[in-house]
């Protein structure tokens, strides 16, 4: 039951009624009598908000960022339904709308759309249509609720796209169409050349040489069909906030970035998303299933506030490895949690494969450590180059362990970790 | 496709009929446990309070005694026609004149006063009137020739004391204050006792309590126990309560506005759907930690640790800028940079290897030097 603010003036107008023309019980009572009466009417005649049908159709995952559009298709078997419509959601899903106007004759059928750009990551499910049938008279009405299921999955929005041509362009200068005269570990052999002056000597074959009479050169290129495993670490570690997103958020985007640059360089790229148990698996994918997949897999992983268990991580990676891989390790680089809980398991990882460990910076680190006002500055300072030196030496233990260490600001992470990559297999060592 | 959302009048009724029979029947055994328990009294001088200061157990030596005490605390119960049985008016309480006077016109037999005070005594007693005079604890002999008393023995007896006019019986006392006090009047006999602490439950057991206490109360078959309240809600001396002043009028209107205001309020208040909740993400910054340290740093002067990370800092700086190896001597260190700068090597050394600051300002002027140091370095 619902009363409009015709009722109410109605209500107001009875106490004038009483003030001048009734001052008595009886007055009070036809007041009172009259707008219940009205009311009572008007709810009868109103149209049920509990017979109508609803169902939905739209998007069902959106980028981050980006507007998804959900119609809600009503039909009216029963009389005619004037009024409001709410179609509810969380506050995270960011509804644009106001609540909707309605007025649906019986037996007909209408569409009213909802646009939502969630401000999350994650499921979004819709919570209740309600709708709010006014009478004939406007004075009062029914209200009721139905469950209409859908939902809206916000994907993480991969914002480091943008590096991707500049380092697909890198890829194709290392890749096949540009030989290597490099030879490093994980080089295939390509093709023989004629020997043109300034190639390195090492290079030259000289058992074709002797062959050809003239001198002719080995050409390498990388080796592709590699395993890349990336693991991202969804424990304490990934749920500081640096800038305006965990790092978490920023270590999916350089994780997308790796994947995306991977694929095209002929790799097969796993995802692992993990903390005191596995939030996230992908196995290897087809390669035109890798973004898609990985997207899906990490909309609904969150920071979880526990510690991450390591050995679940190495076990996982071990399990699904045979060949020599890279494996990618986006975590933070917190001196305490890595030497205590990473250090000790992560032996058998960097024996058999390639490490790399990447982790998000907080450039508000550099800022205090630059700040030098009063004496509490000073402290934060101090604080700060202590915090800096740690990590430095951190990444020193890690390096001379046999990783190879990533530390930079959310805006650098993604490039910077694709980087690491290129250099990777420019070098062979995949 | 779409469910409905809560329920139907008829879902509502089997719903909610559980609960509402439920509640009604705790309404109704409530209700049931308030009457049966309304007969009941209660505080000092009680005969249904077991406390050390009810009189549960003089109530019961009574009924022992084919005594039939009948507890009340309603005013009603004191003055109905009284003929042939005994009254018993509490300690505490405040009537005022008028109902005292209908106390005593209810022909009683027999008034016992308990600690009355100087109304009581106007209007059941005349002739009495408090000493202002109390006597402290102690065993004492009647001293007088009331039969009761006389058999009762030595009492223990404290409390505010009276006296009495002529022809009254006084007892234990010393003649001018007394705690027991008989007097007639008319037909009617009336004890006033000042002691209400030798009958309570904690002393009734020492000397001759008891005894005197049957004497006194077992006089009838009869024994109606009157506990005084608060009875003041009487009207103004005028005889007009405050709500006959307002006109009528203003009074419809009232209720009309409350109707209005209630029917607004109910059109404002509904709202369309709940609230929906959702789960939120925690927010820390990652150098929160960073920036407590800070906190605790400066909490606990720790100038000394301070110091020695922004030296170490700075020393990573230029040990970077001149390509000087990490595990080179101090000294050396030293004399690269003094070369470098133009610096004095002293007072370098002691810049970069001194010892800990002592105060708060050395601090700050040791940051700044560092600082203008690893500027020169960084821009030369």
């Amino acid at each position: 039951m619902v009363l409009t603010g015709r009722a109410g003036i109605l209500a107001a107008a009875g106490v004038v009624f009483v003030a001048l023309v009734m001052p008595s019980w009886a007055g009070v009572g036809v007041v009172v009598a009259a707008v219940l009466v009205v009311c009572l009417v008007d709810i009868l005649l109103a149209g049920s908000p509990r017979r109508l049908q609803f169902s939905r159709e739209g998007d069902n995952a959106v980028r981050l960022g980006e507007q998804a559009v959900v119609n809600l298709l009503i039909t009216n078997p029963g009389r005619r339904v004037r009024g409001l419509l709410r179609d509810a959601w969380p506050p995270s899903a960011g509804v644009l709308d106001p609540p909707h106007k309605l007025d649906l004759p019986s037996g007909e059928r209408r569409r009213l759309t909802t646009h939502l750009v969630p401000t999350r990551r994650g499921d979004r499910h819709a919570f209740r249509v309600t709708v709010r049938s006014i009478g004939p008279l406007g004075f009062a009405g029914r209200q009721g609720s139905h469950q209409v299921a859908w939902t809206v999955r916000a994907l993480p929005p991969f914002k480091s796209r943008k590096h991707l041509p500049s380092r697909l362009a890198r890829l194709r200068e290392l890749d096949g169409r540009t030989a290597l005269l490099v030879r490093g570990q994980g080089t295939e052999f390509d093709s023989l050349r004629d020997y043109v002056p300034g190639d390195d000597v090492r290079s030259i074959d000289w058992r074709a040489t002797a062959r050809r009479g003239n001198v002719v050169l080995r050409t390498w290129r990388p080796e592709r069909d590699r395993q890349v495993v990336i693991v991202i670490d969804s424990g304490r570690l990934s749920a500081g906030r640096v800038g305006d997103a965990p790092r978490l958020d920023h270590a999916m985007d350089a994780a997308l970035l790796l994947a995306a640059l991977a694929t095209r360089a002929g790799d097969r790229v796993s995802l692992l998303a993990c903390d005191s148990a596995v939030r996230a698996d992908v196995r290897r994918p087809a390669p035109q299933d890798v973004l898609p997949s990985f997207v899906n897999a990490l909309a609904n992983v969150e920071a979880e506030l526990v510690q991450t268990d390591f050995r679940i991580v190495v076990s996982q990676v071990l399990e699904r490895l045979g060949q020599r891989s890279l494996v990618v390790l986006l975590t933070g680089l917190d001196p305490a949690v890595i030497e205590e809980s990473l250090l000790p398991v992560i032996g058998p990882l960097l024996r058999r494969h390639v490490v790399l460990l990447a982790s998000v910076a907080d450039p508000r680190l550099t800022e205090l450590e630059a700040t030098r006002g009063d004496l509490l500055d000073v402290y934060g300072a101090a604080s700060a180059a202590r915090t800096r030196l740690d990590r430095d030496r951190l990444t020193a233990t890690l390096t001379r362990a046999g990783a190879t260490v990533v530390d930079e600001t959310p805006d650098h992470i993604a490039p910077a970790l694709a980087d690491t990559y290129l250099a990777l297999k420019k070098a062979g060592r995949l | 496709m779409s469910t409905p959302v809560g329920r139907s009048v008829g879902e509502s009724w089997r719903a909610l009929r559980t609960p509402l029979l439920v509640t009604g029947f705790i309404v109704l055994a409530a209700i049931v446990v308030l009457i049966a328990t309304s007969a009941r009294t209660s505080g000092q001088f009680s005969p249904d309070s077991t406390e050390s200061t009810g009189a549960r157990a003089l109530a019961a030596l009574l009924e022992d005694h084919n005594v039939d005490v009948h507890g009340t605390e309603s005013l009603n119960d004191a003055v109905r026609t009284g003929s042939g049985s005994a009254l018993l008016i509490g300690p505490g309480g405040s009537l005022d004149d008028g109902d005292w006077r209908r106390i005593a016109q209810a022909q009683w037999s027999h008034v016992i006063l308990i600690r009355p005070g100087s109304r009581a005594l106007a209007a059941l007693a005349p002739g009495v009137r408090p000493t202002g005079n109390s006597l402290a604890t102690r065993s004492r002999q009647p001293g007088c020739e009331l039969p009761a008393a006389v058999k009762a023995g030595t009492v223990t007896v404290n409390g505010p004391t009276y006296s009495a006019p002529e022809g009254a019986t006084t007892c234990y006392g010393d003649g001018i204050n007394n705690t027991v006090v008989r007097l007639e009047v008319g037909d009617r006999l009336v004890d006033v006792i000042g002691t209400p602490g030798s009958f309570m439950n904690a002393r009734l057991a020492e000397d001759g309590n008891a005894a005197l206490a049957l004497n006194l109360l077992g006089t009838h078959r009869d024994l109606t126990w009157y506990l005084p309240q608060w009875e003041s809600d009487y009207p103004d001396s005028n005889g007009e309560s405050s709500a006959q002043l307002i006109p009528p009028d203003v009074r419809y209107i009232a209720w009309a506005l409350a109707f209005a205001v209630l029917v607004v309020a109910i059109w404002r208040g509904r709202r369309l759907g709940p609230v929906v909740a959702e789960r939120l993400p925690v927010i820390v910054h990652a150098a929160e930690t960073t920036e407590g340290r800070a906190r605790l740093y400066r909490r606990s002067r720790a100038r000394d640790r301070a110091a020695s990370a922004l030296r170490e800092s700075a020393l990573g700086q230029l040990h970077e800028a001149h390509g000087i190896p990490r595990r080179a001597d101090p000294s050396a260190v030293v004399a690269t940079v003094a070369a470098r700068t133009g610096r004095d090597p002293a007072m370098l050394y002691e810049l970069l290897y001194g010892l800990p600051p002592l105060t708060d300002a050395a601090l700050m002027s040791l940051s700044q030097e560092l600082d203008v140091l690893t500027q020169e370095v960084r821009h030369p």
